[in-house]
């Protein structure tokens, strides 16, 4: 039976410490000791019976998405969020230098029109669409 | 046998209609799963406590711990007032299902 804890032990390994996972662990170990009881009464080897139950629990991914371990949605989560700022930061960057030269064009070489604000209005949408875009994940959708 | 995937959906359904016959357990249900089915169906056990965990975060399902056995203390499964509601919509859900995956499958020599 040690064996059965120890694997149940490896299984749970990954899950973060909580009531949750222990009890769970508690109860996935019950189950599994009581399963082997059953197999052995019905003529099997205790051995037999450990490794028919090992094998016969099936794949854990499941039941760690519900004790709520994602790994990939915990894992990507900050450095998408990252990434989205430096786009972010970027798009004003960029939009703040671009608009500058149209600025300056306009008021050095056709002073008497203003046109600058017509391409200002098209690059803002550079930024705007960045800061939706990173809003979005900082919101966590 | 019958593939995972495709049963997949209706899960939660056929653990509900055993735990609202009688309160049970983990073991309990596998194995009155296999054996109703004439083993042409076996739910997984990691399986089994992931819909364990769904249900009852649903509050369709509660648990408590029954009296000790050989291993530990079991843990028991109840049905609630909002789970019976619940199987009872999805008990129409399938026969409305099964009507209209019926219309593509029969009938074809």
């Amino acid at each position: 039976m040690k064996k059965l804890t120890q694997h149940v032990n490896d299984l749970f390994k990954d899950i973060p410490a909580s009531e949750r996972k222990e009890v769970v662990m508690q109860e996935v170990l019950q189950n599994l000791e009581e399963k082997v009881w059953d197999l052995m009464e019905h003529g099997k080897e205790e051995e037999d019976a450990i490794n028919k139950a090992i094998v016969e629990f099936g794949d854990i991914d499941e039941l760690k998405n519900e004790l709520g371990v994602s790994p990939e949605a915990s894992e990507r989560q900050p450095s998408m969020l990252k990434n989205r700022k430096l786009n972010l930061e970027y798009s004003i960057w960029g939009s703040v230098l671009i608009i500058g030269l149209f600025t300056f064009i306009n008021f050095y070489y056709t002073p008497e029109i203003i046109w600058f604000v017509y391409p200002t209005f098209a690059v803002l949408w550079w930024p705007l669409s960045m800061y939706y875009r990173w809003l979005k994940v900082k919101r966590g959708e | 046998m019958i593939r995972s995937d495709i049963i997949r959906g209706h899960l939660d359904s056929i653990i509900l209609r055993l735990i609202l016959e009688k309160d049970r357990y983990g073991y309990d249900i596998s194995k009155e799963i296999a054996h109703r089915t004439n083993q042409r169906f076996e739910i997984k056990e990691a399986t089994l406590y992931a819909v364990f965990q769904r249900l009852e975060k649903k509050e369709l399902i509660e648990s408590y711990f029954g009296s000790e056995s050989k291993g530990g203390k079991r843990k028991y499964y109840r049905i609630t007032t909002l789970g019976k509601a619940y199987f009872k919509e999805t008990v129409a859900e399938w026969e409305e299902l099964k009507d209209v995956i019926n219309i593509f499958m029969e009938g074809l020599d």
